[in-house]
């Protein structure tokens, strides 16, 4: 417990009588963080079902799990030892390799990301890789391959629809998910994760208020990436069974939970990093590590960090009791004519927001950019025009959308219908079929 | 040729559902909920927690409830208060009341009498619709239907008590802390 606070120099010197520098610098240091990772966002896995359960309790006017230990603390534990010694059941008809294979690839997809997540500056980030943010969009779309072998190799009608559904969903909202991110990237512009919280601290500023349209539209896309209500769609238990995981049970069941609860956290913590300033909170650096105290820092760090990832936590608990789930047409409309545009949209608009600051400064000698050495510094009218040119884009971009869409009936699909039934056929008598008078003549 | 007229949607309309008014609405709602579930006490009129947790905490029953039968007893000589009149077996419109009397040789002024007392009372609860009839007619208050509604047992025969059920009560698993 001790170690856990004690700043890292002491265990460096603890480690270095073992080891080499660099195998410290490079081997073990690696492990601890990844270690440390892991069991956090293991334990997170479990909990979260405990979460989950409560909180839909309370929005329900219900307790939720109040037995096992103090106000239910321990049913995870309960539920962990209960899915350990259940049967693991292999469907007969079954691919058994790669239904065994499955939960596994939906797990390594979803932990593999928190290698570039960055918790806090120094050593809070196991590793910052330049390309970092392209690595988290490209290893979190693995695990959707995973969803898709675990709903093939299954053989159940219900797992294979489950499959299905999730990966027409990933192909349109993975479009959404990567273009909301560019109108941020223009501000940090840098892809590594660590380099994007950094632009956002030397400016003091959280690009959420440059960015609402692209926050709003990456939260609503993350959240139909994981499968989470409204967006349940491959595993609506009220539709079909469970969806993907229909035929799994025990472990490796769960193992698809884990892997569920671990997206959510990368969702959370990436747009936490882009657009809620990552660790950054004003004060924390005065306080701290201003006055030298380095380590300190970058445990606060840490704490601002999974604060403002439990807000967005709560946040998916707090949608999927609030709002029931959407119908597969629903989704692919808001998907492709509601998101994608409104995240074009908002690319323009950043982008002329950008070019009008770039032009203003140095005219009549305002001045606007205050640097381009991490990210795009303002000045404080430059940031004033940007967040004005932000939320004034949210009404741009809703008469844009509005335009489009002026002809699509609010998801009217009975009008359509009856449209086509009634073609061609006189006012107020009944529809005949057309085959059924030929076949008459001929007899 | 449309045959449900649509009215296109006024442009107040179209903002509202651009941001997403009603979605907030409903949010806020849930929000109240789960922050009265953790502070409101008040879970009639406020926002707290309806459920009460049963075998911790007991419901409680109306006050005209009828439920589980007792046989009461008097309760300086704890001698049973039944004086076996049969009138309790005659009310049950269910006839699920079988008493059982038997007499015994008492010395009243000095001469042997017959008297006749109980023996063994048999309350078939599998078949009584709690009605309490059987309590009315009872003339020594002997026969009572408590609030007690925990009557469920593992077989068939667990149903029909006999006398000394009525009169101990019959043992259930209290929840214990």
């Amino acid at each position: 417990m001790l170690a856990l606070f004690a700043p890292p120099n002491i265990i460096d010197s603890l480690l270095l009588r073992f080891f080499e520098p660099g195998t410290v610098n490079y081997v073990v240091w690696p492990f601890i963080q990844i270690g440390a990772v892991v069991t956090a966002v293991a334990v997170w896995a479990m909990y979260a079902t405990y979460a989950e359960r409560k909180i839909s309790a309370f929005m329900q006017a219900r307790l939720g799990p109040m037995r096992v230990g103090p106000y239910g603390l321990l049913q995870p534990i309960a539920d962990a030892i209960k899915l350990l010694t259940k049967e693991d059941l292999t469907p007969d008809k079954a691919d058994p390799f790669i239904f065994k294979f499955a939960p596994y690839i939906s797990v390594a997809a979803a932990f593999i990301v928190f290698a570039v997540i960055p918790f806090a500056p120094d050593w809070g980030v196991i590793t910052d890789i330049n390309i970092g943010l392209l690595f988290v969009l490209s290893v979190s779309s693995v695990g959707v391959l995973a969803l898709i072998l675990a709903g093939w190799s299954s053989n159940s009608k219900y797992a294979l629809m489950g499959g299905l559904r999730s990966s027409a969903q990933m192909v349109s909202y993975e479009v959404a998910m990567g273009l909301s991110l560019v109108g941020a990237l223009m501000f940090a512009r840098t892809l590594s994760l660590s380099g994007i919280v950094s632009a956002q601290q030397s400016d003091s500023i959280w690009f959420i208020l440059y960015q609402p349209m692209g926050f709003m539209v990456f939260l609503i896309s993350g959240i139909a990436e994981n499968n989470r209500a409204p967006f349940d769609l491959p595993e609506a238990e009220s539709e079909i069974v469970a969806g993907f995981h229909t035929e799994y049970s025990g472990m490796r069941w769960s193992l698809f939970f884990m892997a569920e609860y671990a997206a959510m956290v990368v969702v959370a913590a990436m747009a936490t990093s882009l657009y809620l300033g990552g660790w950054y909170l004003p004060g924390v650096y005065r306080l701290t590590e201003a006055n030298g105290y380095h380590h300190l820092y970058v445990i606060l760090s840490i704490t601002v960090f999974v604060l403002k990832m439990g807000v967005l936590l709560y946040t998916y608990f707090w949608l999927r009791w609030t709002l029931p789930r959407y119908r597969y047409d629903q989704l692919m409309d808001l998907g492709w004519k509601w998101l994608i545009p409104a995240t074009l949209v908002n690319i323009v608009l950043t982008a002329l927001a950008i070019f009008l600051v770039q032009a203003l400064d140095g005219w009549r000698g305002y001045k606007t950019i205050d640097s381009l050495s991490q990210g795009l510094n303002l000045t404080g009218i430059g940031k004033i025009i940007m967040i004005v040119a932000g939320w004034g884009g949210l009404f741009v971009t809703a008469g844009v959308l509005s335009m489009i869409n002026w002809r699509s009936r609010d998801f009217n699909l009975k009008t359509q219908r009856r449209n086509i039934r009634l073609v061609d056929v006189p006012q107020g008598k009944p529809a005949v079929a057309a085959a059924a008078a030929p076949t008459t003549t001929q007899v | 040729m449309p045959v449900v007229d649509v009215p296109q949607p006024t442009f107040m309309q179209k903002l509202k559902r651009f941001f997403m008014i009603d979605l907030l609405k409903g949010m806020g709602l849930t929000l109240k909920y789960n922050l009265g579930a953790l502070t409101d006490k008040n879970s009639v009129e406020g926002f707290g927690i309806y459920t009460e947790q049963y075998p911790k905490v007991r419901a409680d029953v109306a006050p005209r409830f009828h439920g589980a039968p007792r046989l009461n007893m008097d309760p300086e000589t704890h001698d049973t208060l039944c004086i076996a009149c049969n009138l309790c077996a005659l009310a049950c419109p269910e006839d699920c009341i079988d008493v059982l009397p038997m007499d015994i040789e008492i010395m009243v002024a000095g001469k042997p009498r017959k008297k006749k007392v109980l023996d063994e009372f048999i309350f078939d609860t599998s078949r009584c619709m709690f009605c309490a009839l059987c309590q009315e007619a009872c003339p020594t208050s002997c026969l009572e239907l408590t609030q007690d509604f925990e009557l469920a047992t593992y077989s068939r025969a667990g149903f029909v008590w006999n006398r000394e059920m009525l009169e101990q009560g019959r043992e259930t698993v209290k929840y214990e802390e």
